[in-house]
């Protein structure tokens, strides 16, 4: 809904808004959709007038029409293809994060979500030498982790501190930081985060679930509108700046026993390609590193393609215990 | 002086109703009953929970319209509406390459320049886009297909703008269905939509054995429960529609015998997606279809290869 202010377009002078205020048009849309020829009369101003008004208004607020052809060469010549890092994980997700595109990890606890997604940032920090936005909604990133991992990556100082320096940490949590984060990005065009250089390719957020998930129940109109704002938001930023999103998601259990991710249908439509990751098997070693990654809904691939992976491979050089303690 | 340039502007959009738009009646006559494709002027939903192929069939509908005649196409153009930010334009090209049979650029390239793409992130915006439409239609009787992508992509945000009154909920489709019906009634254009199922009542997380109502049939037998299909969008909507297509999904495992549908999906025993998509037209009867998904989009399974 937007509101009629006065200069928003030539024409539009203080004098006609406060008359059309008065005759029930407040909003562009009522304007819009009004009978101009009776409204030129009430409001005793040209329909001609009225009419270019409403040309410059509609043209200013609707949606931009884009040709296909057009689209397609945008496409062709923004779209980029980050690779995780793990060679299975990208077997899985046909050669890595596609930007434009929203990717979700879900699992249960334990399963090496965080992980995942810290050797991705890792990755893309440190290789592929691209920014990278981290959205830590559960307090689980630390700096001294990221370089631990870097540290068996690379050996000279200079480039961890420099890939360092490329992950972008934003820590909140509750959604309306969350929904503020993303509009200021969105706003900001992603710029002042670009250090040295390095443009911004992929946002990660670990978890969207923990914001979101204790709004729904309850206040239930409310949660499911605040969780639709963040995927408009999410898909918009994620359109318009040709990143890549990789969202983490926590499980629930349906009906039939069968663990399906959380948050509902309405979410269900938002990421293109879902992730679900389980294990440790309960009869390996509990504290083993391996996990498996299962393809639940894709566009490129066939679905339920299932491919085993050691959390360890981003620090694969060093063992190093991990962070989270696993329980059987 | 401007009551000449009204009655111009008046007569200039009273030629372009009466040139008559293409009939779409015959655009994929194994969707709908028997002679019953979609008139000009009416309205297809089709209906369906997240990953039933919906915007796969809108894929089909796409190619079927802007690809040339020589390759069975209808060579219209066609509008696109996406509420959702889900058109995938790589796989519709990969759909498009798969059936145009040659890697001519330029072929392709116009093929595409016979589709507009509007973004819409609110309904409002669709709104003003139907509006600012409508001078497109009037000028180019070549457009004679508005898809949307999807119709309830906003719903959430309506109703909690809208508070405790329905009415005000509503009142954000009540407006573009109405401006929709009178765009339908003045150009005759077609319009197929695509929306979600009903959201369930509670999607709260349960870890206990308590039931609570599974809204996505992930490797369940095809059977959506009566809530899912209930019609949630409001009512001038409901009003519109004509035909409904409503899709679901099941998970089949290929039978060992030598079928033409097993050896198609390969020589794997693997778990393959079927579609099912029942259409019902307004005093046309029904119809139900089976189809898979492969690269060359939608494939229908005819009743000798089904399993």
């Amino acid at each position: 809904m937007v509101v009629l202010r006065a200069h928003m377009c030539p024409g539009l002078e203080l004098q006609l808004v406060r008359d059309l205020r008065e005759a029930d048009i407040s909003t562009v849309e009522e304007l819009v959709s009004a009978d101009l020829e009776a409204l030129a009369q009430k409001c005793s101003v040209s329909y001609k007038a009225l009419l270019a008004i409403r040309r410059v208004l509609l043209a200013q607020h609707t949606a931009f029409p884009v040709s296909g052809a057009d689209l397609y060469e945008d496409l062709l010549s923004s779209t980029a293809i980050l690779s995780t890092g793990h060679p299975r994980l990208d077997e899985l997700l046909d050669s890595g994060l596609y930007t434009g595109e929203l990717t979700e990890l879900s699992g249960g606890p334990g399963t090496g979500k965080t992980q995942v997604c810290f050797g991705v940032a890792v990755h893309i920090a440190l290789h592929l030498k691209q920014g990278v936005i981290f959205i830590d909604t559960t307090g689980g990133i630390t700096a001294t982790r990221l370089h631990q991992m870097l540290q068996t990556e690379s050996s000279s100082l200079e480039e961890q501190i420099a890939a360092l320096q490329r992950i972008h940490v934003f820590q909140l949590f509750d959604v309306f930081s969350l929904l503020d984060c993303l509009c200021s990005l969105r706003r900001s065009g992603l710029q002042p985060v670009a250090v040295g250089g390095a443009c911004v390719r992929a946002v990660i957020i670990d978890s969207v679930s923990a914001v979101i998930s204790p709004l729904l129940g309850t206040r239930h109109t409310e949660g499911m509108s605040l969780m639709m704002q963040v995927a408009a938001l999410l898909k918009a930023l994620v359109k318009d700046f040709s990143v890549a999103a990789l969202v983490t998601n926590h499980v629930t259990r349906s009906v039939g026993g069968a663990v399906r991710p959380a948050l509902g249908v309405s979410w269900s439509h938002l990421p293109r390609t879902r992730l679900l990751l389980e294990g440790p098997d309960r009869s390996t070693h509990s504290f083993s590193s391996l996990r498996s990654a299962t393809l639940i809904k894709s566009s490129r691939q066939p679905c339920h393609m299932r491919v085993e992976f050691d959390l360890s491979w981003w620090s694969r050089s060093k063992e190093v215990p991990s962070a989270k303690r696993k329980h059987s | 002086l401007c009551s000449d340039w009204f009655k111009t502007m008046q007569g200039f959009v009273l030629f372009a109703r009466l040139e008559a738009r293409r009939s779409l009646k015959d655009i994929e006559p194994r969707l709908f009953p028997d002679n019953g494709g979609p008139e000009n002027g009416e309205v297809v939903e089709i209906f369906g929970p997240e990953g039933t192929g919906k915007t796969e069939l809108l894929y089909l509908l796409l190619s079927r319209c802007i690809l040339p005649l020589s390759a069975g196409g209808l060579e219209l153009s066609v509008i696109f509406v996406d509420a959702d930010f889900s058109l995938d334009l790589f796989r519709l090209v990969s759909i498009l390459d798969n059936r145009l049979h040659t890697t001519d650029e330029a072929l392709l390239r116009s093929c595409l320049s016979r589709l507009l793409v509007l973004h819409c992130s609110s309904s409002s915006q669709l709104l003003l886009t139907l509006h600012f439409l409508e001078t497109s239609f009037a000028s180019r009787p070549d457009q004679s297909l508005l898809l949307i992508d999807s119709i309830s992509a906003f719903y959430w945000l309506d109703r909690a703008e809208g508070r405790t009154s329905y009415s005000k909920q509503e009142e954000k489709l009540n407006k573009c269905s109405e401006l929709l019906g009178r765009l339908l009634r003045d150009y005759k254009i077609t319009v197929f939509a695509t929306s979600s199922s009903a959201p369930s009542p509670s999607p709260a997380p349960s870890h206990s054995s308590a039931p609570s109502p599974s809204s996505a049939p992930s490797s369940s037998a095809p059977s959506p429960s009566l809530d899912q299909d209930k019609p949630y969008l409001c009512r001038a909507w409901q009003k519109l529609v004509s035909h409904r297509l409503t899709c679901s999904k099941s998970e089949i495992v290929p039978k060992m015998a030598t079928t033409t549908a097993s050896s198609l999906m390969g020589p794997k025993r693997r778990r393959a997606t079927q579609f099912t998509v029942h259409c019902s037209s307004r005093n046309k009867g029904s119809r139900i279809n089976h189809f898979t998904v492969t690269d060359r989009g939608v494939e229908f399974i005819t009743e000798l290869n089904q399993d």
